[in-house]
């Protein structure tokens, strides 16, 4: 379980965040929205405790991801922005770097989610070589490595072309069962797809949380409403 | 830990930059001493010695640059920190893999002590050995000062090059601490003590075989009080 209690954070004189609170259960997937700048990757790095709240109280089931990073990490599989990989590994040297520092032994694991996410027939292959669709796969097979309960995917489908696109987002349902997934997008379909659950925020504060509309295209509708009103 | 050490020492054997690196090092340091070697009239290792923090200035900066700089800049740093390792474990790990990388350098020197041997043995003079074994661990302790002010500079920017060029200005001023052109142009009070900073000061001892205890403590406080500035770097990205 997440839980985030009245969390801000200042950069500067910016508040990057204001009083956030909301709780995430097990296997609940939550699609986080907002426009640029909102606060969603701030969010996510304070889950992850790579940034340390100006207030409010952050936890991991009941540990704080700051004081008790490694207890909190293994928990926590994550698939940062922009996806950043080292270029110059084979797809199999990376995921057995990543086991290695999860502490992840067994290899057979490592080929399961090669299989889970079809990179199987890459394996072998340079990244700095693959295309950005099997690139980020890359990425999602290391958020996967140590079987974590949370997923944090920002951004997972950015970049990527419509057909690259349909297949992370079925990948990310397929593997979401059991889980905990934040996944923040610009594309709002893509949360009427794979969502449970939708947070919107702008400028550092939730202004809605709670279920998806039903209606098709009533995701963005509601964005859109919501994100004017606050401008306002 | 284990994985990240092995990550950054696969990463100097399979890239250009470790190879260049390493082989110039080790063609630099066999010729600025064979150049000479007939000049020196003694069967000693020690004009070597003094040569090779010289080109550790270059070298070892040269090899650190990338360790944490080229990770802020693309960003993997994020990834690393998002794994159950500890700011330290990084550290360590990058650290001790480019001291074993420097090892290796000195590896490919080995054949000075080795032909010195033999040609010395012949005609009747014998080299010091405990000179040579204590030089080439004082140089390991001083590559391994050198690895941490240069990791440090590395984790304070994105830039290599600024991380290169910050890492060997620092290295060069404090080598120049322990010159008389440095003896010239400051107080004597603060020349003492800036001598006493120099690492070529502390190397001194050890090169002349001398298991100096008092040395090997600078350097060690060295290596602990930079990888702790590197740690404490990293820990504020919070």
């Amino acid at each position: 379980m997440i839980t985030l209690n009245n969390i801000s954070k200042q950069f500067g004189e910016t508040n990057a965040l204001v009083n956030i609170t909301f709780f995430a259960k097990r296997g609940e997937i939550i699609g986080f929205l907002g426009p640029n700048g909102a606060g969603k990757t701030t969010t996510m790095r304070v889950i992850l405790g790579l940034i340390k709240p100006t207030a409010g109280v952050v936890k991991i089931d009941a540990d704080d991801p700051i004081s008790e990073r490694l207890v909190t990490l293994p928990k926590i599989g994550y698939l940062p922005e922009n996806n950043p990989l080292y270029p110059e590994m084979k797809v199999i040297e990376y995921l057995t770097f990543v086991s290695g520092m999860k502490n992840e032994k067994s290899l057979d694991n490592l080929e399961k989610i090669m299989f889970q996410v079809d990179i199987l027939d890459k394996k072998h292959s340079n990244i700095d070589q693959l295309s950005r669709g099997y690139k980020q796969r890359v990425g999602l097979a290391a958020a996967l490595i140590g079987d974590p309960y949370i997923l944090i995917l920002d951004e997972p489908t950015s970049g990527l072309d419509p057909i690259e696109q349909d297949k992370i987002k079925k990948l990310i349902k397929s593997i979401s069962k059991e889980k905990t997934v934040i996944f923040s997008t610009h594309i709002l379909s893509e949360v009427e797809d794979i969502a449970s659950r939708l947070i919107i925020v702008d400028k550092g504060s939730i202004i809605y949380d709670g279920n998806k509309p039903k209606q098709k295209g009533g995701v963005e509708k509601l964005f859109k409403k919501l994100i004017n009103k606050s401008t306002k | 830990m284990k994985a990240l050490f092995k990550k950054e020492l696969l990463f100097y054997f399979n890239s250009p930059l470790g190879y260049i690196s390493i082989v110039l090092f080790g063609v630099f340091a066999n010729f600025m001493f064979v150049k000479d070697i007939f000049v020196y009239g003694s069967a000693s290792l020690r004009p070597f010695f003094e040569i090779v923090p010289w080109l550790f200035m270059i070298f070892i900066p040269a090899l650190t640059m990338r360790l944490i700089a080229e990770e802020k800049r693309t960003n993997t740093i994020e990834v690393l920190m998002s794994m159950p390792i500890s700011e330290m474990q990084i550290v360590i790990s990058k650290w001790l893999s480019t001291v074993l990388m420097v090892g290796v350098g000195l590896i490919l020197t080995m054949g000075l002590p080795i032909s010195m041997y033999l040609l010395t043995k012949q005609v009747g003079v014998r080299l010091y050995l405990p000179e040579v074994f204590v030089g080439y661990f004082g140089l390991i302790l001083l590559a391994s000062a050198y690895i941490s002010i240069s990791l440090f500079f590395s984790s304070i920017t994105k830039n290599q090059i600024v991380a290169f060029l910050t890492s060997a200005l620092v290295i060069f001023f404090l080598m120049i601490f322990s010159t008389d052109f440095a003896a010239s142009i400051l107080p004597k009070l603060l020349q003492n003590y800036l001598n006493y900073l120099s690492p070529t000061t502390q190397l001194d001892s050890l090169i002349k075989g001398v298991l100096d205890l008092r040395s090997i403590f600078y350097f060690v406080s060295v290596d602990a009080l930079f990888i702790f500035l590197t740690v404490i770097g990293l820990e504020n990205r919070q």
